[in-house]
């Protein structure tokens, strides 16, 4: 069959082709400025800055003992005043947070305990090496990190953490190796993905929030000690902040000017001069034109970068709804082409490709391989009052993706019933150019459901995707807690080996819920497995708890906090744990689900049904990883497997799913958040399989388990509308309990070929809505480009392929993530 | 009694259902192939469809080794299957009765069924597997073999169940059938896909083992009588046999009074050649290749050819 899938290439391997044999991008000329500056960064190594470190750090050894919002509105004014600031050549946006090239910042609150080990050794972690210099190593190991040791959320979570629950989160006493069963995520950032109210900033501007606060303070009552001590230090903040990001921006205006004197080019002289003028006005004032919207926009979100490590970055909302009206009145006055407003956003994307999200923690590093990020942006949707919400500039963001070949943004489309044609088609075709993207995002699962845990339907139609595929809404979502990855492949071998697990010897670390050669039953492996989970259900929502409390006293977001109706409202910092009105969000992440269906379903068919195997001779060959017992190990492998649409198999999926949504339903309530199932993990199934022995299931001892809601990996043989529907039969509809299921589906591009392919994508993304179900994602890539990627990284630098819900460069994977990525099914036909 | 009964009990040999299968009609569609089939076509790239019962097929490259694998070692009661020093069981055919005993018990899929025997119901509960797809793009069921009318009884009774179901039926014949089974089918179908390889009666004997009088009228006829139903005609294009301009024109002569059909050519490929070998069987088209380039042309000529009408 190689023959035939070899025929076509996708557009995307087509380009990287023609790079190959040095012929010129084709859409080159007509985005020159954007592959300019690409062209200066691109593949280069991504080097540390220690600026913001160290202005934090400065600015905290000032300010002990005051309100944490305060202490934090001040470390970043201290920042906003200190920090270098740059203008790139050739950029019309000015805003980065760190040196040139690609980079990425560090935040010692969180890991500051062993930050000066760390930075040591990064440069030498496998899959993404950071440079740092000789003198910023000085700086963190002598400024920075002493003054963190004893103070980091990281080790007061360490210490909180109960010991049955401890020994389930991490390997050693310091919490600093994980054991990747019950993994909490907390640590390695201050918040879960989150969505700025961008809007708010574009129309009212910082000022007006600062007027806002300033009127609010002189309002508070005199005699109230809640308004002393809770209200006044937050709005105090909110000034401060505010006059930070300004005072920021003013840094920007004044450089502009100065290399605008400097500058000989008369057109780019003119250009720094209106970036000045622009600087000068936004993000303090109401935009004025789609330039100064995208340029506010900018500031935001690179000061939110400032002031906290959002877990794999902040999203960038609904960029087409709120930079419309911009774009539009422009149009219309004759001041802006289509071909200028792309290059104002292509200048953003590639300043959103420099900044590089750092894990220096091995474990974060290990759930985030390849330089992970999902600045989500939204296109298309529903507007507030549920109409469809497309405009020409949902096309235009994904014109450009199709014509300049970056891996950023993640773009996200959101499709509901009555998405035009249109939409859909330039979607398919997006797609079919085979970098990954838009990922898809449906409103009908996502409004009602959101509607159901309390959302007006405005609210509910106006969400926004954040981060890899989940929603959010942006003043209405007041959860930032991270939350925990749960092994359940590791809930089954605890079943299998009456609480134990090969790898961590014989101590027991879950139930003993007896020795599987007794059971008699199905029934009674059933329980034993259903114990083990419902125990790992405990123990992640134990730690969830104690995270939620902990969190506020470590971290303050007042910029977030500003631009949040709520917290306003309030004057609460977005990271108390109960805000009044607000709605938490929240999930816990099950991983290897995929895994654990299709060792259940071997284990009943071929252990209690069939009786073809017997339990004490299937525990020897898990035991040996299957040594000498191949031909057991493919008979475990040709058990019905979820992905195939199988009655059999998605029958003990969705029972599976049913243990979790009435564990969910049930004791969210204590933690007063929705703390619902997510089937959603980065590419954390790659570490988290390498705790796991051999499953009944027939894969191999410590490799990677199945991702997200997918099916194992080549157990999905019926094709795409198969993995739908299975996807479609584990759900369980009549509950609310359930947050984002991520779905890969891969295509050659053979089976998508021509008009007729287009068309067939598109029907296929109609049912796929009619489904409902939550989040759907192709790569369309041949596995012989995968191949000779792998043996020719080189001339393969720029392929992009889509994992877990954010696309990055192939080459920058880990070579057992590239491995992992082909031996997903291709579904071609013939 | 249940009217529908007898034909959702009505049963036949059925090789394959394969689901999102795109590149053959309207829409996406799951196609069902139906085992036997009266041609015996040389380039034939589904040899397992030929004969109308299942038969066992015999994977070596899949097979584990009797040297590690004992599960079919004592399992063929009929004597069939002889077990060599190391590698893969060798089936007598001579004395298999395609029992399947031993493809139940291999863990390796070496040893497979072609075929099985399904009642229209669970064909037909299959399909309808994807109906929310087909609804969106037009899309259905394909009965293929195979010839599906070598089962008539079994292939009408799928066609009348899946229009009781409301799933849309297309079909692909090779022609040699009885117009009573495929006029009826006909009355059943929104689109026929119907091979016509070669004009020369001498030459197509001597190449599929059957005369092609019955193909032509039954082409001829069914062209006449159901002029509304959509009608792909269909040309393998087979190295050494039709690949000439001549053949091609002979075809093209044959439906030019049919302007309404649609006409297509189809490459010729290797891809079924190791189902022969799973088979034990020799594969009659051997190391011939299809010139691509002469392909092309061809496709050129058919074109413009039915353009010009
Ligand atoms: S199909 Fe039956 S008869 Fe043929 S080799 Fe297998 S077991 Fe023997
Ligand atoms: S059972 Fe299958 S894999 Fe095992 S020796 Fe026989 S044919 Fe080979």
């Amino acid at each position: 069959m190689t023959l035939d899938c070899c025929e076509t290439l996708s557009p995307h391997e087509q380009r990287i082709k023609d790079r190959i044999d040095g012929k010129e991008d084709r859409f080159r000329q007509s985005h020159s400025r954007a592959f300019t500056i690409l062209d200066e960064f691109e593949a280069s190594r991504p080097s540390i800055d220690v600026e913001r470190a160290l202005y934090f750090t400065q600015s905290f050894k000032e300010t002990e003992g005051q309100p944490l919002v305060l202490r934090w509105a001040k470390a970043l004014q201290h920042i906003a005043a200190n920090i270098t600031v740059y203008i790139d050549d050739h950029q019309l946006l000015a805003g980065r947070v760190g040196k040139p090239g690609r980079y990425g910042i560090l935040y010692p609150e969180l890991d500051g305990d062993f930050l000066d080990q760390a930075v040591a050794e990064l440069p030498h972690r496998v899959g993404a090496p950071f440079g740092i210099t000789a003198d910023e190593v000085q700086i963190v190991v002598e400024e920075i990190a002493p003054y963190w040791k004893g103070k980091t959320y990281h080790e007061a979570l360490n210490a909180a953490l109960p010991p049955d629950i401890h020994k389930l989160t991490y390997d050693d006493p310091e919490g600093l190796i994980s054991r990747f069963i019950v993994n909490e995520t907390s640590s390695f950032r201050s918040s879960i993905q989150w969505v700025h109210d961008y809007e708010k900033v574009l129309t009212r501007g910082f000022g007006d929030i600062r007027h806002e606060a300033e009127a609010r303070l002189a309002a508070l009552d005199p005699l109230s000690p809640r308004d002393e001590v809770e209200k006044k230090p937050f709005l105090q903040a909110v000034v401060i902040i505010a006059d930070a990001i300004v005072h920021w921006a003013q840094r920007h205006a004044a450089l502009a000017r100065e290399q605008a004197l400097a500058e000989s080019d008369p057109q780019r002289r003119k250009e720094l001069l209106e970036l000045a003028e622009i600087c000068e006005w936004v993000p303090e004032r109401p935009a004025r034109s789609f330039q100064e919207a995208v340029q506010s926009q900018w500031f935001t979100q690179m000061f939110s970068r400032l002031e906290q490590k959002t877990g794999t970055i902040i999203s960038n909302g609904r960029m087409d709804q709120y930079l419309y009206p911009y774009f539009k009145a422009d149009i219309e006055r004759g001041v802006l082409t289509e071909d200028r407003a792309l290059e104002l956003i292509e200048c953003m994307w590639v300043g959103l490709a420099q900044f590089v999200d750092l894990y220096i923690s091995p474990a974060g590093g290990a759930f985030n391989e390849g330089y992970a990020h999902w600045e989500a942006v939204t296109i298309g949707g529903q507007t507030r009052d549920g109409r469809d919400a497309t405009n020409e500039l949902s096309y235009l963001f994904l014109k450009s993706k199709r014509e300049f070949p970056l891996h950023y943004p993640d773009l996200a489309a959101r499709i509901h019933s009555r998405s035009p044609q249109r939409f859909l088609w330039e979607v398919a075709e997006t797609i079919k150019e085979g970098s990954g993207f838009p990922k898809l995002i449906n409103d009908e699962e996502v409004v009602p459901l959101y509607v159901s845990k309390g959302a007006t339907f405005e609210e509910a139609y106006d969400y926004a995707v954040s981060g890899c595929s989940e929603a959010r809404m942006p003043n209405r979502d007041t959860y930032t807690s991270g939350g925990a990855y749960v092994n359940f492949a590791a809930a089954l071998e605890m079943t299998l080996f009456n609480g134990r697990m090969l790898k961590y010897g014989d101590r027991p670390l879950g139930l003993e819920t007896g020795d599987p050669a007794t059971f008699e039953t199905w029934e009674e492996l059933w329980e034993a497995y259903k114990r083990q989970q419902l125990l790992f259900c405990k123990a992640a929502f134990t730690q969830q708890h104690i995270v939620c409390a902990l969190r506020a006293r470590h971290f303050a977001q007042p910029m977030g906090s500003a631009l949040h109706d709520l917290c306003m409202k309030h004057c609460l910092d977005l990271h108390t744990p109960q805000i009044p009105d607000g709605i938490n969000l929240g999930y816990f992440e099950c991983i290897g689900f995929g895994t654990v269906v299709d060792s259940l379903a071997a284990i009943k068919k071929l252990v209690f049904e069939d009786k073809k195997v017997s339990t004490t001779e299937l525990i020897e060959a898990l035991k040996t990883d299957f040594e000498g017992r191949e031909p057991l190990r493919r008979l475990l492998r040709s058990a019905p497997c979820y992905g195939n649409n199988d009655p059999y198999a998605d029958r003990i999926a969705l029972d599976i799913d049913r243990v979790f949504v009435d564990y969910a339903r049930k004791y969210s309530r204590e933690l007063g958040i929705h703390n619902d199932i997510r089937y959603v993990p980065f590419t954390s199934h790659v570490p988290f399989g390498k705790v796991v022995s051999a499953t009944p299931n027939g894969r191999k001892a410590f490799t990677p388990l199945s991702d997200g809601s997918s099916a194992s990996h080549g157990a999905d043989v019926n094709g795409p509308t198969a993995i739908l529907l299975s996807n479609y039969e584990t759900k369980n509809h009549g509950f609310r309990e359930r947050a984002a299921r991520l779905l890969n589906i891969k295509f050659t591009p053979k089976c998508l070929e021509g008009t007729e392919g287009t068309r067939k994508l598109v029907s296929l993304i109609r049912t796929f809505c009619d489904l409902k179900l939550w989040h759907v994602q192709f790569n369309v890539v041949n596995r012989e480009t995968l191949l000779a990627a792998q043996r020719e990284p080189e001339k393969y630098r720029s392929l992009i392929v889509r994992i877990a819900g954010y696309s990055a460069y192939f080459v920058d994977l880990s070579p057992d993530l590239q491995n992992d990525l082909i031996a997903r099914t291709a579904h071609d036909t013939l | 009694m249940d009217m529908d009964q007898p034909d959702r009990e009505e049963s036949g040999v059925v090789f394959n259902i394969q689901r999102y299968s795109v590149h053959d009609g309207q829409g996406i569609r799951t196609v069902v192939f139906l085992k036997g089939c009266p041609l015996r076509c040389r380039w034939c790239s589904n040899p397992e469809s030929q004969g109308p019962h299942p038969e066992l097929a015999r994977n070596a490259g899949r097979c584990l080794g009797v040297e590690i694998c004992d599960y079919c070692k004592e399992i063929c009661a009929n004597g069939a299957l002889g077990l060599p020093e190391a590698g893969a069981p060798v089936v007598d055919r001579g004395i298999c009765r395609d029992c399947m005993a031993c493809a139940a018990t291999c863990p390796a899929q070496a040893m497979q069924p072609y075929g099985s025997v399904r009642t229209a119901r669970q064909v037909l509960d299959a399909v309808e597997k994807d109906s929310p797809f087909y609804s969106r793009s037009e899309g259905g069921m394909t009965l293929s073999g195979g010839e599906p009318l070598t089962q008539p009884a079994f292939a009408l009774a799928l066609l009348r169940e899946a229009a009781r179901r409301h799933v849309d039926c297309a079909m692909e014949t090779c022609g040699h059938v009885s117009w009573t089974a495929l006029s009826r089918a006909c009355g059943l179908l929104r689109e026929l896909f119907f091979d016509l390889k070669v004009m020369d009666p001498v030459k197509h004997k001597e190449q599929t083992g059957v005369d092609n009088r019955l193909i032509t009228d039954n082409l001829r006829r069914l062209l006449t009588e159901f002029p509304r139903l959509a009608v792909r005609v269909r040309t393998p294009v087979i190295p050494g046999v039709n690949d000439s301009r001549d053949d091609i024109a002979a075809i093209l002569d044959f439906i030019r009074p049919f302007p309404h059909v649609t006409y297509e050519l189809l490459p010729y490929h290797r891809l079924g050649a190791q189902k022969y070998a799973f088979l034990d069987r020799d594969f009659p088209m051997g190391d011939a290749r299809l010139d691509n380039r002469k392909f092309e042309e061809l496709r050129n000529f058919a074109a413009g050819n039915r353009q010009a009408e």
